[in-house]
C-alpha cells in the first residue's frame, strides 16, 4: 500500500505541482474569501453596537498578544516540523508535530478563557453587534485551529506507527500550509479587531 | 469492555466495508453504484438526480402558474405559494442547473484532456453523495412543519426568527450550506484534474472551450461559494442562536445580508450560464464542420466575464437607497459586462457562417440558446440602465430575464449537451425525430411562457404575488403564459418517451457519431472504465479532428485513410494493464454526517449534532486512511 | 430536404411571433393602473424614455443578429456534394471591432443613465416647497403620513391600509412630492409605477424618493419587495387631486375626522 501511495506521489502532472499541494492552495484562496467575508462584516459593524459591552470594556490585549505569541511560534515548530520531514528525521518530526499541537492547544485554552471572561463581563453573542461579529468570526477561526490540531495529533500518531517518512513528506507540508494560513488569519484578526480599536481611541 | 466492543465493532464494519469494496471494482450490481469513483457513472448519478429535481421543480412551476391563471385564484394559498416559489428558485438553481453542469464536467471533461479521471476520484463521490443529501434534506422540510418559504434569496429580517419561526428557513440555509460543500469539493478538483492532468501537448490554449468554461466556472465556484457560505452562518447564527447580524433593532442592516448573498449571486448566475456556453462552443463547430471561430477571444471573453462578475453586484440592489455613486459605479460595470457576453454571440454566428450545417438536435437546441440569449442579454442591458431599473426591479420583466438566459440559455445549452453526449457514454443515439418535436414543443412552450411576462412588468405587475386583482391588464398575459408552461410540460413528457425509447430501441452510436472535433469521440460508445487505453500526446487543437483531416491549399478538410475512431479502436486489444482507483465507501459515509449535523442543528438536539460529526470523521478518517487503489 | 423544412418552419414560426409582439407594442399605452408606459409625471416619464434609448438600439441589435443567423442557417445548410467549408479559425481584426463596437455604443448610454440617476436622486429643495409624505411599511398595509398637515392634537395627517382595503396616497398635482421611507418590520417596497420607479423600505434607515403627478386620476401602486404572507394584498390607491385647493379641501376633512375619533 505505501508502496502504491509512494507511486501516486510522483505522478506528472502538467504543472508540475502536485495536485494535493494544489488541491491545498485552491483551498486556501477559498478561506480567503471565507475569512475575508467575516473581517468585513466586523469591520462593517465596528462603532455600531448601539449598547455595550464594548471593545475597550472587555479586551485584554497583553493576554491576547500572549496567545498570539504562542501562535505564531506554533508556526515557526510547524515549518520545523516540515523541514524535518523533508530531511527524514523522524524523530525531529514528530516532537515537532506534537509542539505544534501543544501550541495550539494553548492557543485555544486561551481563547477559551478569553471567552468565558467576556462572557462574564456581558458580552454575548446576543449582547450587540459587538458580540455577535466578534464571536462568530475568532469562533469560526477557533474551529479551524481546532481542526489544524487534530490534523496535527492525527499525523503525530500516524509518525509514531511509522506511517509518515520522507517519502509521504508531504502531507505534513500540506499540514503545514493550511497552519500557517490560519496563523495569517489570526494575525489579521489580532490586527483589525484587537489593535485597531485603541488605537482608534476605543469608544462605541 | 466498551473499547474492545467499538473497536471491534469498528474492525468488523472496515472488513464489511473492504469485501463490498471488492466487489463493487466488478462494476457489476448496486454496490458498484454507490461505492463507484468513476467520473463517468458519477456524472450519470448527477444527471439523473439533476433531472428528477428538474420534474420536481418543473411541477412547482406548473402550480405557480395554475394559480396565477387567473385572478384571484384559489389554487394554492399564500402560504403555500410562498413555499412554492421558493423552492421553485431553490431548486432549480441549485437542485438542477448547477448539478447538471457538473454531470458534464464529469462525463466529459477527463475525456476531452486526455485523463483516466479526475484528480480526486474519491472527492467527486463525495460532492455527489454531499449533493443528494442537500437535496434530500431540503426537499424533508416539507415534513417538518413546511417548506423554506423566504424566497431563494431568502431576504433578513423576513429570513429572521421574529418574522418566520417556523424550521422552513434553517432547512434552507442548511440545506444550502450542505449543497455548498458539494460545489466546493468539484471546484477544486476540475481545477486540479484541468490544470494537472492534461495529456501530453495539451496545452491550455489547445483545450476544448467546454473544459476552459469549466475551469472558470469552478474558479467562479471556489471563489463565490464562502461569501454565500458567510452570509448562511450569520442567518443561522441569529435565528438558532440570538446573534444579531441582520437585526435592525440593534443595529444590525438588513443590507449586509443583500451584500453578501449577492457578492456569491452575482458570480453564481455566471457558473449557471458559462457552463452550457462551453457546450454550445462545442456543438456548432461539430455541427458546421468548421472550426470555434475566434478561440483566444472566446476563451478570454469567458475569464473577463469571470473576473467582472465579482463587480456587478449592486444591480440587484439599486432601489436599496445606497445612493447615486454606488449606483453609477455599477451601472456602468454592469452595462461593461454585456460586451465579453455579447463577442461570444457574434463568434458563434462567425462558426456558423461559412459552413456546412447539418440541423441535428443537438444543433437545434444550441440554436435555440443563441436565439434565446441574445434576447435575454438584451433585456439585461435594459436592466442596466439604473433609473429604467427602478420600474422593472422586482416585477416580471426580471422574471422573464433571467428565464430568458436561465431556460432559454441554460437549459437549452444542457440539452444540446444532453443529445450530443449520451451517445457517448450510452452507446445509443436519441432518436432524431422525437428530439425534433421536443426542441419545438419547447421551444414555442418557452417563448408563451415567458415573452409575456416582460409585458407584464412592464404592465406593472410586481414578482412574488400569489395573487392579483382584475382590471389590470395582467389576466389575458398569465393565462397565456400559464399554457405556455404547460406546453414546457409536455416538450419534457416527449424528452422522457425519447430516453426511455432510445436507451433500449435507439440507433447504436459508435465512438464518433458526429464526425466530432474532440478527444472524446476517439474512443469507443460506451466508454470503457480507463477511457484511453494509450494516453493520446496532442499536437493541436481539435487534435482528433486532426487526425481524421488534413487540409487542402483552399483549407477544406479532406479524409485521412484511417484516422479516425476506427484507427483508435484497434489500439483496444493492446490496452496495458491500467491501474484504476479503487470503489469506496467512505465518500458516502462522510457526506452521510452532514444532514445529520444539520438535522441536530435543526431540531436543537445537539446529541445528533455529535453523532453527525463521528460519522462525518469516521468518514474521513476511513478515506484517508485507505490507500486510493489496492 | 430536411434542413431546409426545419429552417424554414423556424423562419414560419418566428416571423409571425415578432409581428405579434411587436404589434402589442404598438398598443401599450393603455391606462391601466400601474402601466410603466402610461406615465402620468415626469420620473416616470423619463423612465420610461431611457428605457426606450436602450431597447430601440437593442431591437435593432436582436433583428440583425438573428437576421444573420437565420441567412447563414440558410445559406449553409447542407447540400449534398457541395465542398466540405474552409477551416477558418478567426479574424482578429473583425473580432476586435466587433468586441469594440458594442462597447462605445454601450457607454454611450452611460452618460444619460448617470445624469438621470444623480437627477432623480437630488431631493427637491425647499424653495420647491415640495409636499412632504411619510410611507411607513408594515407587514401588510401601507400608512402614509403628511408631517405638514396636523390636527388639534398636533398629530400628522396619516392614512392607513385596513386588511386587504388598499391604502389611500392623496396627492395635489404638479407639485413635488418628497417621499421618506422607511419599514417597521420587514423590507417593503414603495412603488406607483405610473408615477415613477421603486424605493425599498428597510428597517432601520430612511430611504427618500421625489415623484410628481401631473395629471389628475387615480392610479396602482403595491409593495414591491417581497415581504411575507400578505405581499399581494399590499397595495395601495394613489389619488391625485384636481388641484392643490382641491387636495387641500380633502386635507382639511380628513383631518377632522382624525380628530373626532382620536377624541372619542
Amino acid at each position: 500500500m505505501a508502496q502504491r501511495a509512494h507511486v501516486a506521489e510522483h505522478l506528472e502532472t502538467s504543472t508540475g505541482l502536485d495536485n494535493r499541494k494544489l488541491a491545498m492552495w485552491l483551498f486556501l484562496a477559498s478561506e480567503a474569501l471565507f475569512f475575508g467575508s467575516l473581517i468585513a462584516t466586523y469591520l462593517l459593524y465596528r462603532g455600531q453596537s448601539q449598547e455595550g459591552p464594548y471593545p475597550h470594556d472587555v479586551f485584554n490585549i497583553p493576554f491576547t498578544s500572549v496567545s498570539s505569541f504562542i501562535l505564531l511560534m506554533s508556526s515557526t515548530t510547524m515549518a520545523l516540523a516540515v523541514g524535518a520531514a523533508h530531511r527524514g528525521r523522524l524523530h525531529q518530526m514528530r516532537t515537532w508535530l506534537l509542539c505544534t499541537a501543544l501550541l495550539g492547544i494553548s492557543f485555544l485554552a486561551g481563547q477559551a478563557f478569553e471567552f468565558t471572561e467576556f462572557v462574564h463581563k456581558g458580552l454575548t453573542l446576543s449582547s450587540n453587534l459587538f458580540g455577535s461579529s466578534f464571536y462568530v468570526l475568532t469562533g469560526f477561526h477557533g474551529a479551524h485551529v481546532s481542526v489544524g490540531v487534530l490534523i496535527l495529533l492525527s499525523l503525530w500518531v500516524m509518525a509514531a506507527r511509522g506511517r509518515i517518512g520522507q517519502h509521504n513528506a508531504l502531507n505534513v507540508e500540506l499540514a503545514g500550509l493550511y497552519w500557517h494560513f490560519v496563523d495569517i488569519v489570526w494575525i489579521l484578526i489580532f490586527t483589525l479587531v484587537y489593535l485597531l480599536d485603541p488605537l482608534a481611541g476605543g469608544g462605541a | 469492555m466498551a473499547q474492545t466492543t467499538f473497536e471491534g465493532s469498528s474492525l468488523g464494519v472496515l472488513e464489511a466495508l473492504r469485501q463490498l469494496r471488492r466487489q463493487a471494482a466488478t462494476y457489476q450490481g448496486i454496490w458498484s453504484w454507490i461505492a463507484t469513483v468513476d467520473h463517468k457513472r458519477i456524472g450519470i448519478m448527477y444527471a439523473i438526480t439533476a433531472f428528477l429535481f428538474f420534474l420536481a421543480g418543473g411541477v412547482e412551476a406548473l402550480a405557480i402558474r395554475l394559480q396565477l391563471a387567473v385572478p384571484e385564484g384559489q389554487v394554492l394559498d399564500q402560504e403555500v405559494y410562498n413555499q412554492m416559489f421558493t423552492m421553485h428558485g431553490t431548486t432549480m438553481i441549485f437542485l438542477v442547473v448547477m448539478p447538471l453542469s457538473a454531470a458534464f464536467f464529469n462525463l466529459v471533461v477527463p475525456l476531452q484532456i486526455g485523463a483516466r479521471d479526475v484528480a480526486f476520484p474519491r472527492l467527486n463521490a463525495f460532492s455527489y453523495w454531499t449533493f443528494l443529501m442537500g437535496g434530500l434534506f431540503l426537499y424533508s422540510s416539507i415534513f417538518f412543519g413546511g417548506a423554506p418559504n423566504g424566497g431563494w434569496f431568502g431576504y433578513a429580517p423576513l429570513t429572521e426568527k421574529a418574522f418566520n419561526p417556523g424550521h422552513g428557513i434553517d432547512f434552507w440555509a442548511l440545506g444550502l450550506q450542505i449543497l455548498g460543500i458539494s460545489s466546493l469539493a468539484s471546484g477544486f478538483n476540475f481545477i486540479v484534474t484541468i490544470l494537472n492532468m492534461r495529456a501530453p501537448g495539451m496545452s491550455l490554449l489547445r483545450m476544448p472551450v467546454f473544459t476552459w468554461m469549466t475551469l472558470v466556472t469552478s474558479f467562479l465556484i471556489i471563489f463565490a461559494m464562502p461569501v454565500l457560505a458567510v452570509g448562511l452562518f450569520q442567518l443561522s447564527f441569529d435565528r438558532l442562536f440570538g446573534a444579531n447580524f441582520f437585526n435592525p433593532l440593534k443595529g444590525g442592516t438588513p443590507l449586509l445580508w443583500q451584500h453578501l448573498f449577492w457578492l456569491f449571486g452575482h458570480p453564481e448566475v455566471y457558473i449557471l450560464i458559462l457552463p452550457a456556453m462551453g457546450i454550445v462552443s462545442e456543438v456548432l463547430p461539430t455541427f458546421a464542420r468548421k472550426p470555434l471561430f475566434g478561440y483566444p477571444f472566446v476563451v478570454f471573453s469567458g475569464i473577463a466575464i469571470a473576473f467582472m462578475s465579482f463587480g456587478v453586484w449592486v444591480h440587484h440592489m439599486y432601489t436599496t437607497g445606497l445612493g447615486p455613486v454606488a449606483n453609477s459605479a455599477f451601472g456602468v460595470s454592469t452595462i461593461l459586462i454585456a460586451v465579453p457576453t455579447g463577442v461570444k454571440i457574434f463568434n458563434w454566428l462567425g462558426t456558423l457562417w461559412g459552413g456546412d450545417i447539418r440541423f441535428k438536435t443537438p444543433l437545434l437546441m444550441a440554436l435555440g440558446f443563441i436565439t434565446m440569449f441574445v434576447v435575454g442579454g438584451l433585456t439585461g442591458v435594459t436592466h442596466s440602465m439604473v433609473p429604467s431599473d427602478y420600474q422593472q426591479q422586482d416585477t416580471y420583466y426580471v422574471v422573464a430575464h433571467f428565464h430568458q438566459v436561465l431556460f432559454g440559455g441554460a437549459i437549452f445549452g444542457l440539452f444540446a449537451g444532453i443529445y450530443y453526449w449520451l451517445p457517448k457514454f450510452t452507446g445509443r443515439l436519441l432518436d432524431e425525430r422525437l428530439g425534433q418535436l421536443h426542441f419545438w414543443l419547447m421551444l414555442i412552450g418557452f417563448n408563451v411562457t415567458f415573452q409575456p411576462m416582460m409585458i407584464l412588468g412592464l404592465l406593472g405587475m410586481p414578482r412574488r404575488i400569489q395573487t392579483y386583482p382584475t382590471g389590470m391588464g395582467w389576466d389575458l398575459w398569465n393565462m397565456i403564459a400559464t399554457v405556455g408552461a404547460f406546453l414546457i410540460a409536455l416538450s419534457i413528457l416527449v424528452f422522457i418517451v425519447n430516453v426511455i425509447y432510445s436507451l433500449r430501441r435507439g440507433q447504436k452510436a459508435g465512438a464518433d457519431p458526429w464526425d466530432g472535433r474532440t478527444l472524446e469521440w476517439s474512443i469507443p460508445s460506451p466508454v470503457p472504465p480507463y477511457n484511453f487505453a494509450r494516453i493520446p500526446v496532442v499536437r493541436a487543437r481539435d487534435d482528433f479532428w486532426h487526425h481524421k483531416y488534413r487540409e487542402d491549399e483552399a483549407g477544406r478538410p479532406i479524409p485521412v485513410v484511417a484516422g479516425g475512431a476506427n484507427g483508435h479502436e484497434e489500439q483496444e486489444g493492446h490496452a496495458e494493464h491500467i491501474h484504476m482507483p479503487s470503489p469506496s465507501f467512505f465518500p458516502l459515509i462522510a457526506a452521510l454526517g452532514f444532514p445529520l449535523i444539520a438535522y441536530g442543528f435543526v431540531l436543537a438536539d445537539y446529541a445528533l449534532v455529535a453523532v453527525g460529526v463521528v460519522v462525518l470523521l469516521f468518514g474521513i478518517y476511513g478515506w484517508a486512511l485507505e490507500p486510493a487503489s489496492e | 430536404m430536411h434542413g431546409r423544412k426545419s429552417l424554414l418552419a423556424y423562419a414560419r414560426l418566428l416571423v409571425p411571433l415578432l409581428a405579434a409582439l411587436l404589434l402589442t407594442g404598438c398598443n401599450v399605452a393603455i391606462d391601466t393602473p400601474q402601466n410603466t408606459f402610461a406615465p402620468v409625471g415626469e420620473v416616470a416619464r423619463d423612465q420610461r424614455h431611457l428605457f426606450f434609448l436602450a431597447m430601440w438600439p437593442a431591437v435593432v441589435i436582436l433583428v440583425l443578429v438573428w437576421g444573420a443567423l437565420l441567412f447563414a442557417l440558410f445559406r449553409y445548410r447542407h447540400r449534398p456534394g457541395a465542398p466540405p467549408p474552409k477551416q477558418v479559425h478567426g479574424n482578429p481584426p473583425l473580432e476586435l471591432a466587433w468586441t469594440l463596437a458594442p462597447l462605445a455604443l454601450l457607454l454611450g448610454l452611460a452618460g444619460p443613465m448617470i445624469g438621470m440617476i444623480i437627477e432623480q436622486a437630488d431631493r427637491p429643495s425647499p424653495e420647491e416647497n415640495p409636499l412632504q409624505v411619510r410611507v411607513i411599511g408594515q407587514q401588510w398595509v401601507w400608512r402614509f403620513q403628511y408631517p405638514q398637515y396636523t390636527d388639534s392634537q398636533g398629530r400628522p395627517l396619516e392614512m392607513v391600509g385596513r386588511g386587504t382595503e388598499p391604502a389611500e396616497l392623496h396627492l395635489p398635482p404638479n407639485r413635488k412630492i418628497d417621499l421618506a421611507i422607511e419599514s417597521i418590520d420587514v423590507i417593503h417596497s414603495f412603488w406607483a409605477p405610473r408615477l415613477g420607479g421603486k424605493v425599498d423600505a428597510i428597517p432601520g434607515r430612511v430611504n427618500h424618493l421625489w415623484l410628481v403627478a401631473e395629471q389628475p386620476g387615480e392610479y396602482g401602486g403595491q409593495c414591491a419587495e417581497f415581504c411575507g404572507l400578505a405581499h399581494a394584498d399590499m397595495r395601495m390607491r394613489v389619488i391625485v387631486h384636481e388641484s392643490q385647493e382641491a387636495f387641500d379641501a380633502w386635507a382639511r376633512q380628513q383631518l377632522a375626522r382624525q380628530s373626532q375619533q382620536a377624541a372619542r
